[in-house]
């Protein structure tokens, strides 16, 4: 990101300036396309150059789709794609005589793929309008313009006392400001060894640690909202039903680390959890958990909520980061890393929700008893959620280290279809073929599978499934929320689709040599990662997937 | 304004670090980058999207290198140096990925690069003469409307040097990146073009790209 961007936006009032996307997110509300006249007008009312702001309205996919005044929106990610929305969509497409990605000439109704209603218990999935609908006889209700918004699951805990899906009460934080204080909070956040629950895993101690220490007038708080990956919703159920325990763990780590200022970025493909976040904040604020001297303490502790665009990509810390500035969600690389120079320049702790989540029971209870949650295992617990070809779909509470196929079959129900095959922790996890469930379900033992725990999806494909299709699927969710920075992601996911999607058989060495540039030459794990599944796939199906061997 | 992080640090200013290249131990100054520290050993390390007066931006890949120690070969400029570091140039792995991205970056052009471009030259030098990638390629799309600069929009390989080079060294901001993943470009104002944009005809752009997507007009001469 331009550090004359970074300079701009603070000469515009840095987090108090009117932000570009959520301008352009506005007029794109109600106007049917953004006119250069609008942009102009943005430009000026945000302070940053034309070209920039058209350069943003050119990236976020809901600013990009044409949108008629009927606009439905079917989800094609992992879990719906499992439950056959590919199908779906040519049918609707059929039936309501509008192209994907198109609007009809009259202006009435336009079509478009999303990346991830979050509904993966009941999928396939649709958003119309307002209106998010999911399962059996939805095209029946897309056709008769009768859609109606499906309930979330009920979450449910193996732990006795759950951790993550009892509801926050700020008890944590009472004990930080009152027996704690924030160097004895981050020594207990330390011994508790969390690890981010976005992903990749990384010791939260040591991003709370880095951030404190870079001397700064200011220091940010963000909490990463943006679960783009298809198969989950775990973040979904925390900002929409347990959005103060967020909060309350965002408080904490600005406690720790000398900030003043948090921010959670939501996704827009999740329209309740900004408002849910919302009223939590002003319930807080009520009872004097958030504001100015919290509790009669010095600590004073804000939460802004700011809402995404469309792109899988914002949810790399770098990306996020520019997308809560309201700019183009591109890869920064990495020095300088977000906890030296990341928020409007100022240090700043990105963590995702979950992550934040297990913060308050770390400091109430103290690291001892959070490591007691998963003996033998890695320490805490973790929400884990299931997809609709499961019997019983929905979210589970889980200590780590269990075997898959116990949590599969016992909490799950096992797959009526037969299982073929889950991929586990988003697009970028590898597949596991149904023999080897027996994997614990820990970050070690799953990276020795060639598998990662990820955000803790669970999608399963039952014996139905085609695996060239998946792959096809896979490369082209890749191709199309690539944020377009790296070559080799820019290029190769492009040249990795099109082999899928073609008529001929993708060839061995070319098809391994794409997918060694992928892996080890881009810049964030969008590109490095999305080349896991696809060699699961050629190890464990390389028939199915007709590869020339060549 | 400045692009401080794409100043190098020189050796005498502070603390220096020894670090090994290719077999040759040499002292650079803390904070530099292998790529200023192959420069500094007269090692020529192939890239796209650096330009030595912008902040290192880390797109192209091309400047990938083995470090000991490292899981995965680094790029070269934006990874600094630190004491005791091991760099491998001639690394196997990163060779691979840097001749396939290069083939890739081939197969996006609708034809082969302008000859005498830095891509072109480039291709040449690493041997890479033609791509096993073949596939969509980029629109034609002319921009002709200002007298000085031409932009050939499908010659453009998203490196972002006239973007950074319009931000960083002119300060006039009239160019962006635009679209996201395989069409990903480059555009001038609201799409407007240079001649409708804050552009102050500097050239800059034109100077810096690898392709001759942006570049000047002959025919106005």
């Amino acid at each position: 990101m331009s550090g004359n961007l970074t300079e701009l936006l603070a000469r515009a009032g840095g987090p108090q300036a009117p932000n570009a996307l959520a301008e352009l997110k506005r007029s794109r509300e109600r106007e049917r396309a953004l006119e250069p006249d609008e942009l102009a007008r943005i430009a000026t009312r945000t302070g940053l150059p034309e070209a920039t702001i058209h350069g943003i309205a050119t990236f976020y996919e809901d600013l990009r789709e044409p949108r008629g005044r009927r606009h439905i929106r079917l989800c094609t990610g992992t879990a719906c794609f499992a439950a056959g929305a590919p199908q779906l969509l040519r049918r609707i497409a059929g039936e309501l005589g509008v192209e994907p990605g198109c609007c009809t000439e009259d202006g009435e109704t336009s079509l478009a793929e999303v990346y991830c209603l979050g509904l993966c218990h009941s999928a396939p999935a649709l958003c119309d309008g307002g209106v998010i609908d999911a399962g059996p006889g939805l095209l029946e209700r897309v056709l008769a313009e009768r859609c109606a918004d499906v309930a979330a699951p009920e979450p449910a805990s193996m732990l006795e006392r759950p951790v993550l899906i009892a509801k926050g009460d700020w008890s944590g934080l009472e004990r930080a400001l009152t027996a704690l204080g924030p160097e004895q909070l981050l020594a207990e956040l330390s011994a508790a060894e969390l690890r981010g629950r976005g992903g990749a895993g990384f010791p939260a101690a040591r991003k709370w640690q880095a951030a404190r220490a870079h001397d700064a007038p200011v220091r940010y708080i963000v909490a990463n909202g943006d679960e783009g990956d298809p198969g989950s919703y775990i973040d979904k159920y925390l900002m929409e039903q347990n959005p103060a325990l967020i909060l309350e763990g965002m408080a904490l780590a600005g406690y720790a680390v000398g900030a003043e200022q948090g921010f959670i970025l939501t996704r827009s493909e999740y329209p309740r959890a900004k408002p849910a976040l919302e009223a939590a904040i002003a319930d807080a604020q009520r009872a004097g958990y958030l504001g100015e001297r919290i509790a009669g303490s010095d600590f004073s502790f804000q939460v802004e909520v700011r809402e995404g665009a469309g792109s899988y990509v914002a949810g790399e810390e770098t990306a996020l980061i520019a997308c809560l500035e309201g700019l183009r969600a591109t890869v920064a690389a990495r020095p300088p890393y977000p906890a030296e120079r990341g928020l409007y320049g100022m240090p700043t702790v990105v963590n995702n929700v979950e992550t934040l989540a297990n913060a308050p029971f770390i400091a109430r209870e103290g690291a001892r008893s959070y490591r007691a949650l998963s003996p033998g295992a890695t320490p805490g617990s973790k929400l884990i959620c299931f997809n609709e070809r499961f019997a019983r779909p929905g979210l589970w509470e889980v200590p780590f280290g269990r075997p898959l196929s116990e949590l599969c079959e016992q909490l799950a129900g096992g797959v009526p279809g037969g299982l073929k095959a889950v991929q586990i922790g988003g697009p970028l996890g590898g597949i596991l073929p149904a023999a080897l469930l027996d994997t614990p379900f820990d970050f070690e033992p799953l990276a020795a599978v060639g598998c990662m725990l990820g955000h803790g999806s669970i999608v399963a494909f039952d014996q139905a499934t085609d695996m060239r299709a998946l792959a096809a699927h896979l490369l082209r969710f890749g191709a199309r929320e690539s944020c377009g920075k790296c070559f080799p992601c820019r290029i190769g996911l492009q040249r990795a689709r099109e082999r899928f999607e073609g008529c001929q058989p993708p060839v061995r060495g070319e098809l391994e040599d794409l997918l060694a540039a992928l892996e080890l030459g881009s810049l964030c794990a969008h590109g490095s990662g999305i080349a896991a599944p696809l060699r699961s796939l050629i190890e464990h199906y390389p028939r199915e997937l007709g590869l020339d061997e060549r | 304004m400045s692009a401080e992080r794409g100043e190098p640090i020189r050796a005498e200013q502070c603390d220096s670090v020894r670090v090994c290249l290719d077999g040759g131990w040499l002292e650079v100054g803390v904070g530099e980058t292998i790529l200023q520290a192959a420069e500094r050993a007269g090692r020529e390390i192939p890239t796209l999207c650096f330009d030595r007066r912008l902040a290192p931006f880390g797109a192209c890949r091309l400047c990938l290198v083995g470090v000991q120690g490292a899981g995965a070969p680094l790029p070269a400029c934006t990874t600094r140096c630190h004491d005791g570091m091991v760099v491998d140039t001639t690394d196997e792995r990163a060779r691979r990925v840097v001749r396939t991205v290069l083939e890739l970056v081939l197969s996006e052009l609708p034809g082969d690069p302008l000859p005498g471009s830095e891509l072109d030259v480039l291709a040449r030098r690493l041997g890479v003469a033609r791509s096993r990638f073949a596939g969509r390629t980029h629109e034609r799309r002319h921009d002709e409307r200002h007298p000085y600069l031409l932009l050939e929009s499908e010659l453009c390989i998203s490196c972002g040097r006239c973007v950074r080079i319009c931000d960083e060294l002119q300060g006039a901001f009239a160019l962006t990146a635009t679209g996201r993943g395989f069409d990903a470009s480059i555009a001038a104002g609201l799409d407007s073009g240079f001649a409708n944009s804050s552009c102050v005809s500097c050239g800059a752009c034109a100077h810096t790209c690898p392709t001759g997507a942006i570049r000047e007009r002959l025919d106005t001469l």
